[in-house]
Order: structure tokens, then sequence, then C-alpha cells
């Protein structure tokens, strides 16, 4: 188990202290020490680099801490049937999904400009690398926070996305298909036991326009007293059916509901990693045309060196793997020479591979 | 309890490293924490023992977002805190006063590997004073982590510097008193560091007459201090838990390397061992050089520069966990397995890919749609973990493939077999002769082992006349004759010093005994496939220690009449994978035992050999 010896070392602190007063050296213990000590700091460069980004991760703090706070409330689904404690309206909701957005936005912003700006100043490599982990640490931060806004979100999506297709009534078109018929009453049909709409004086008009090719008008129909017994059943085994192709049908259609939001997932996901991939062949894109351009360059001296004739030196010929002359050895150099250091799978390697380690950089004793 | 307790020495050196980058404050997971950030500075010791617990990906889930070593030219990085994790030695203290100096960081938390001493604290003091920074410096911790840890169950003192405390050093006939005290102390210091982190004080047995009963005394004697001085002792802090309370206390074997040096010669068959006694493996990691086809150069072209790979041995690494002690032809199998898995869920994927191009021009078939898109889903879910296996899947390809060309190239199988026959005493079918004298089967060094393993577990020593044979046959094979002038000393010795030892030759008979010795309240095991068996009244004769007893009187009576659940067995001198493997095996049977294996350092036999070979040069 460690031990904290942070104690022991301020003490230490102290015996070299009077110690050096004991000794008469002046080492700016004291009351003149901490001034200067305090005066030694004011003027090193307060790094407003750090600061600025330290800003950006409160703000962020801000909005989760918001977030967070108002959670439950957001996705509370019964708001409109509950007590007024924790009651939010839809307005208040798109509200907060704006002002998070526009938030998201100018964090996602200031993170760019930062990682910018320090790019653009000359500093050392160290510094440099420190500054972009850093930067990856806040986005890393600010993603973690939009995920908390986007789950939420997406649970009231998918609930204002059912409620909408329940609750739809549209008006319909006079068609002779049956299929759209049950469709439409499959429609209709959760809505009237889910909602409890009153929508109950739209059917009977959608049995008459179903009946239409063959009855004509309800009114006719009703005026017409030769509605024979058979044609009664078949009517009635005709509604059964009816109402067998509509339940399945709907059912289906929740299926496919469900089917499309995971698709839609899915895309996400696709879109996702073809951005990723976008940057990767991007920089493949560069190393092909630099390996092009190097390539004209060797044949272009090729023929230079081909035009100027037979070396003039003997010892080309030889196969001993001596020295090439100078001209064999600046072609050869030039065809084998300037090779694009990308490294081999073609990707930049602008971090480090997870599965890397710290590498052992002693010379191994065999 | 106890099995928990010292469940696994990696965790517990895992976890006090996280707390340590974590500004010397427990570690707990925070997913919507901000974001902290610092910079870590590590000497060659510590990178050693990082490196083979926490990947870089880990450092940065830490907050690190620099790495460096100490001794490199570093650049001031305004506002942020620096952590350092290094050895209290002179010219790392006289850096890091540099450091406190030019104002590189923002604070400073500074925590030694293992503790350091007054004098060199105030000299830090010192340095901080001048620099008016000593408010900078905001901790300073004892870590006390000055081993290595490789598996769950190994651990070695060091890397960096092992040739101090290597077999040579401390064999070495040139050796003067004080050069041994210093050896003595760096290992005595690893594994005081070992147990302080474990959490338990041992009971230490050790043989007598060896430089292991050096190693006991004095580790006895510096746990006894510690435990006698009740403020400071750092065995009974709160954060040791169930270690402190349980009644079972480990047993710590000390054992000598020169009771037995035929198996760090032996040829190995399970994959650890190999991958260790044939390619370049270090810290868990191996280097491959592929060379890339065109053995022929045509005249005047550049050779085809060699790829090095280095591929990382961890945890993570199920198929390597699972098969680092499998012989090797099962080694193979398995890996032939997992690629027919892999295609398998492979051309599953692709599958779901044809047919979801199918569904794009056929409207009605909606319900095909349904299936697959659950299809679709799991199949995306599971991409990575396919990633991932293939990537382990080609690994472990290119590193038994390298490790199957040297054994046909060496014929190392042979050497296997030849061997385990001369140490269990069964009759040989090919004159020893024979094999050294063919060119074709392996190194000279490999003939140089496999004579060493003959001479060392013979009964009697080979005639005049046969021994000259050997040695003109060695010499012609290209072997150079210094490791056997320094075995016959050490034979000599051996004779001269304690009972003999005999290398039983069946599988039952030493489990038997060693099962006893276990329940007995003493144990000394390193057996395996070549078993070295002691007898009853050697082990008896062990040397016994506990630092916990009052008087510190050494009687070879052992009080603790009670079996032990957990024992670590230490070699002095050096120890490899095939020991390991043995220890492994050994207790795979014993339920609710633990057995850890540890030595001052590892080396492979080649290694070894270089070292028999400059102490024979004497």
């Amino acid at each position: 188990m460690a031990v904290d010896i942070t104690l022991l070392f301020r003490a230490s602190v102290k015996t070299v202290k009077t110690r050096n007063k004991a000794l008469g050296v002046a080492v700016g213990g004291g009351v003149d020490g901490s001034r200067d000590e305090l005066f030694r700091r004011s003027p090193r460069p307060k790094g407003d680099f750090s600061s600025r980004a330290r800003e950006v991760i409160s703000h962020i703090g801000k909005l989760r801490d918001f977030l967070l706070e108002h959670r439950k409330d957001y996705i509370n689904a019964y708001s409109h049937v509950m007590s007024e404690y924790g009651r939010m309206t839809d307005t208040e909701r798109d509200q907060i999904d704006q002002d998070a957005q526009t938030f998201m936005r100018t964090c996602s912003e200031a993170i760019q400009q930062l990682r910018t700006q320090a790019h653009k100043e000359i500093h050392s490599q160290q510094v440099k690398e420190h500054r972009s982990v850093v930067l990856d640490f806040i986005e890393d931060y600010l993603k973690r926070v939009c995920k908390l806004y986007s789950e939420q979100r997406a649970i009231r999506v998918k609930r204002v996305v059912d409620k909408k297709r329940l609750s739809k009534l549209e008006p319909e078109p006079n068609t002779k298909t049956r299929e759209s018929m049950s469709s439409e009453k499959g429609s209709r049909h959760p809505s009237q036991e889910s909602e409890e709409k009153p929508a109950t004086e739209e059917y009977p008009e959608k049995v008459p326009a179903e009946s239409q090719p063959e009855l004509g008008t309800w009114g006719e129909g009703k005026g017409d007293d030769e509605l024979s017994p058979e044609e009664i059943q078949m009517f009635e085994q005709e509604n059964q059916r009816l109402i067998g192709e509509m339940n399945s049908l709907f059912d289906e259609v929740r299926q496919i509901e469900g089917r499309v939001v995971e698709i839609s997932r899915l895309q996400e996901i696709f879109t996702e990693k073809v951005l990723q991939q976008e940057a990767e062949i991007d920089s493949i894109h560069q190393l092909v045309v630099g390996a092009t351009e190097n390539i004209k360059e060797g044949n272009e001296d090729i023929r230079e060196v081909s035009t100027l004739g037979p070396p003039r030196s003997p010892q080309c010929g030889t196969t001993s793997g001596q020295q090439p002359s100078s001209c064999w050895h600046g072609c050869l150099s030039a065809l084998l020479g300037p090779n694009p250091q990308g490294s081999p799978d073609g990707t930049t390697q602008s971090h480090l591979h997870p599965h890397q380690t710290l590498g052992p950089h002693y010379c191994q004793e065999t | 309890m106890a099995a928990a307790a010292a469940a696994s020495i990696r965790e517990r050196q895992t976890v006090a490293l996280k707390r340590m980058l974590n500004f010397n404050v427990p570690h707990v997971k925070n997913s919507t924490g901000e974001p902290v950030w610092k910079v870590l500075i590590y000497d060659r010791f510590g990178q050693d023992i990082i490196s083979p617990l926490l990947s870089v990906k880990e450092l940065r889930d830490m907050g690190i977002t620099l790495h460096l070593l100490l001794h490199s030219d570093r650049d001031p990085i305004p506002d942020v805190p620096a952590v350092y994790f290094v050895m209290p030695t002179e010219e790392n203290i006289d850096r890091m006063c540099q450091d406190l100096r030019n104002q590189l960081y923002e604070s400073y938390y500074l925590n030694f590997i293992s503790a350091i001493s007054r004098s060199k604290l105030e000299d830090i003091a010192n340095a901080a004073l001048a620099a008016s920074a000593v408010t900078q410096v905001a901790k300073v911790f004892d870590q006390y982590l000055n081993f290595i840890t490789l598996e769950d169950d190994m651990f070695v003192l060091c890397n960096q510097n092992k040739e101090l405390v290597s077999y040579r050093a401390i064999n070495r006939p040139d050796i003067t008193d004080t050069e041994m005290e210093t050896v003595m102390d760096t290992i005595v210091d690893s594994l005081f560091c070992f147990f302080v982190t474990l959490g338990a004080v041992p009971i230490i047995r050790c043989s007598r007459g060896t430089a292991a009963e050096m190693v006991a005394v004095k580790l006895d004697k510096k746990l006894r201090e510690n435990l006698r001085d009740a403020r400071n002792s750092l065995f009974t802090g709160d954060t040791l838990g169930a270690g402190q309370f349980s009644f079972q206390r480990p047993l710590l074997v000390l054992v000598d390397r020169n009771i037995d040096l035929a198996t760090p010669l032996h040829h190995t068959w399970t994959y650890q061992a190999l991958v260790h006694d044939v390619l370049d493996f270090h810290l868990n990691r191996v280097n491959l050089e592929e060379s890339s086809g065109v053995e022929n150069s045509p005249a005047g072209a550049r050779p085809k520069r060699k790829n090095k790979k280095s591929y990382d041995l961890t945890p993570v690494d199920k198929f390597w966990q699972k098969h680092k002690g499998s012989p090797f032809p099962e080694v193979a199998e398995s890996v032939q397995q997992e690629l027919e898995s892999y295609r398998a869920q492979e051309d599953e994927v692709k599958r779901l890919k044809s047919i979801m191009g199918l569904e794009g021009e056929d409207e009605g078939a909606i319900s095909m749609l349904s299936d697959n898109t659950a299809k679709l889903t799991s199949a995306v879910s599971s991409l990575p973990e396919l990633l991932e296996k293939k990537r382990l899947i080609d690994l472990h390809t290119n590193v038994a493939t390298a490790v199957l060309e040297h054994i046909k190239a060496r014929k190392l199988d042979v050497y296997f077999e030849y061997e385990e026959k001369i140490m269990s005493k069964t009759t040989l079918d090919k004159s020893l002769l024979d094999i050294i004298s063919d060119p074709d089967a392996g190194t000279p060094e490999d003939k140089m082992r496999l004579f060493l393993i003959y001479y060392i577990s013979a009964q009697q020593a080979p005639s005049e006349a046969d021994l000259e044979q050997y040695k003109k046959a060695l010499t012609d094979a290209g072997c150079n004759l210094n490791p056997l002038q320094y075995i016959k000393q050490w034979k000599a010795f051996a004779k001269m010093a304690s009972a003999p030892t005999s290398y039983g030759n069946t599988t039952t008979k030493p489990m038997g005994l060693l099962s006893r010795v276990m329940n007995t309240g003493s144990q000394f095991v390193m057996e395996g496939v070549k078993n070295l068996v002691l007898k009853q009244q050697e082990t008896d004769d062990y040397r016994y220690f506990d630092p916990k007893m009052l008087r510190g009187n050494d009687s070879s009576v052992p009080r603790n009449k009670n079996p032990f659940q957990e024992a670590i067995v230490f070699v002095v001198g050096g120890g490899n994978y095939i020991e390991y493997q043995n220890l492994v095996d050994y207790i795979k049977g014993k339920q609710g035992k633990h057995i850890l294996y540890g030595c001052s350092e590892l080396f492979n036999a080649t290694q070894f050999i270089k070292q028999l070979s400059q102490l024979g040069q004497k």
C-alpha cells in the first residue's frame, strides 16, 4: 500500500530552511521568499488555452446539470394526466431541445476554434500533442453529455410519432380497392380504441362507401327492402373477414414501424462509419497522388539517364554488390528513395492505436 | 477469504497504479464526469512496471495526455499537473530537482517506486525551496511497487538492470561481500514491496546454505522491523481488508537456482514457454521480424526491408489466456478452429448483405425484411467483436507460424523428446553422440543445451574418454565449451554440499509426496514433466522464519501446522516459463489452493547459456 509522505516532505522543507538560515545561505525562505514566490508566479503565462478549455468544460457541465435536472419532467409521459408538479408542456420541451442544440453547437464550435488556434501557435511538439489530447477529452465529454440529451429526445420523438399515427384522421379518397379501405379502417380502428375520440360518426360513412359499388348510397340501400338474408349474411361474413384483415394489417403496420425505427438507427451507425472512412479515404487519396507524382518523376529521371547513353564507369556491370556508379545511384535512389512514408495501412496516425502499450525501449541483452 | 484477498497480484498492482494516476485518490468511474488531464513522467523502471498492466488507451482513459521518460527533453507545459513515477536514485532526484527549477509544470505529484531515503527527500526539499516551488509539490508518496507483474500469478523483480541480480552476479566466484550485500538488498527490497502490495506477512521457508537463505534472513529482518514500528507499519492499514483478518497467511518458499540447472536449459513444448524460448518476448510483448519474399536480390538492388511487427499478449486476449500453457500442436489446431468459426460468422454477415440487396427490389416481401432487420442489427452490433476476433486470430497465426518455422529448422521436437527421456531415465533410442554430430538438427546452442542436460542428470559423470569424444563432437558442431566448465564445477560443489537430489521419473509419485508435504505446513515445489523430488527429510531441514513472532529465532521446526492455502515460490537466481507452467498445471487439480511464481530475473535458455559461459570462462 502506498505511503503518503507529503507531511514528511514538508517537515524536510522546514528542516532545510532552518538549516540554511543557520548556515546563512540566502535561499528565499521566509516572508521575502513567499512574496518572491508570488511575484515569480504572476508573470508566468497563465496559458489562456487552459483557461478557455476550462471555460468550455464548465459550460458543458452547466448543460449537463440542466439536462439532468429536467430529465424526469421531460420524459414524463403522462404529464397531461398527472399532477401539477413536474408538468412540462410540449412547448417547454421544444424550448429545451432548441436551447440544448444551440448550446451544443456553440460548444463544439468553441472546441474547433481552440483546436485551430492551438495548431497555429508555435509551440513544441509535446505541448501541441498535449493540447490536442486535452481537446479530445473535452470533445468526448461533450459527446457524453449530448448522449444524455439525445437519449431523452429519442424517447420523446418516438412517443410523439406513435401518438401522431394513432390520431391521424385522413380524408378518404373514394377508391375501389379493398386494401386501401381496409388499411384506412385499420388506422381508424386503433384510434377508436385508444383515443376514445368520437370517430364513430365517420365509421358508418365508410361502410356505405365500401358497399357503394354494390348497393349504392346508404339511403338508397335502406330504402330498398329487398335485402335478402343471403346478402345480409354475405355482408356479415364480409365484415368479419374485413375485421380480421384489418387486425392483421394493423399488426403488420406496427411491426413495420418498429423496424423502420431500427433501420433508421442502423442508418445512423452506417453514416458515422462512412464519415470515418471518408477521412481515411482522403488520406489514401493524398498518398496515391503523391505516389503518382513520384513515379512520374522517376520515369522522367530514367528517361533522362537512358538518353545520357551507357555509363562510363566499368564497375556497374559487376554483381558482387559493390557501390554502383553515381548515375545509376541517382536513378536508383529516385526510384526507391522518396517513398511516401505513410503507415503501412495507409491511415494517418493521428493518435496511437488503442492496443499499443508503452514499448520497453531498452537495448536487449542477449 | 484468503484466496480472495490474494486473488490476483496483477489486479492489486493495477489498482494501486490507477489510484496513483488519479492523484492518489481511489479511482471511481463516472460516465458524465468532467475531464481532468495530467502528464505522466516515468523512468525506465516505471515504464517496465506500467507497460504490462496498462495500455495507452487505458492511460488516456485515466486522463493522461502525455507520457514521457524522465531523462528526455521535456518542454514546459503550462497549467498541467505532472505525476512522477520513478525510482529514488541519485540521477532521478537530480533531474527532478532540475524540473522544479525550470518550472516545467503546474503542480507535481511525486511517487517513488520504492521508499526514498530521508536525505534524498531533503535534496528535493532544497531544490523546491530554491525554485520557490514548495507549494507546487502537491503530494509525495512511496508506492512500494518495485516489482513487475507479468501474469495474474507471476512476477519478476526487474528488467532494466537485471544483470545486477542475475544468476551470474550471484554465483560468480570473484564476488565481494559488499557486492553480494547490494544484490541481496535489491532483491529483498523488491520482495518487501511485493508483500506490502499483497497486504500479507508471509511465513518464510528456505533451503540452507544458499543465496536463498541470505535473502530469507534479510527479508525476515526487514519485515520484522516494519511490524515492530507500530506507527508506521505498512501491514496494519485498514486498506488491507480481508488479508488482515484472515488467519491464513501465505507461505513463501525461497529456492535457489542452483538446485536445478537443467530446467532453464530444457527445450519446451508449451506455447508461452516456446514463444519465450524461440522468439523475442519481453514484458508480454513479442517482436517478430517478417522478411518479405525475395531471397536473391538482383545486383545493386537494395534488399527488401524486413517488416518488424510486435504484438502484445494481454489478459484480454482470450485465446492466449486459454492456450498459453497448451502443447504446441493443440495451439495450432485451436487457431485453425477459431479461424473457421470466424469465417462462418463472416459468411453469415455477408449473406445478410446479399439478402438485403435483393430486398430493395421486391416491395411485397415485407415479412422477410422483418427477420433480417433483427439479424442485421445483431450483426452490426457484433461487428466490433468480430473484428477483434480477427485481429487475435491474425496475431496468433503469425506468432505460431514463426514458432513453427523455428521448430522445423532446428528440429526442436526431437530435442524435446530426447531431453524428456534423459531426464526421466528411460532408455535412449539414439545415441547422444549421433544427435550432436547431426548437422541438420539444431543450432550449436541447442546441442550444448542437450549435452548439459545429459551431464547434469547423469548419476555418474561420463568417463574421460567419453567426455573427450563428446567435447570433440561439440566443438565440431561449433559450440563453445565454457558452460561445460562451469557445470562441472557446479556439479562437484553440489555433490559436496547437500544430500544428492534425484530426478524422479513418474508423475504420480511426486504428486503424493508433495500433497503430503503441503499439508504438513511446508512445501517445496519445482516439478512437472521433469521431476525434481526432494526427500522428506530435506524439506524438514529447511529453515523457518516467521516475522510476526516476537522472538527472532530460526528453529527448523515449523510452528504453524495448519495447511497453507496460498504459496509463493520465489527462485533466487532466475526462473523461466517452464517452471511457471509446471506450477500452474500442478495447482489446477487442487481446490482452493493458490500458487504465485516469482523470480529475480526471467531468462530463456539462450541468455542462461550466455551467463554460464561467462561463468565458465574464469
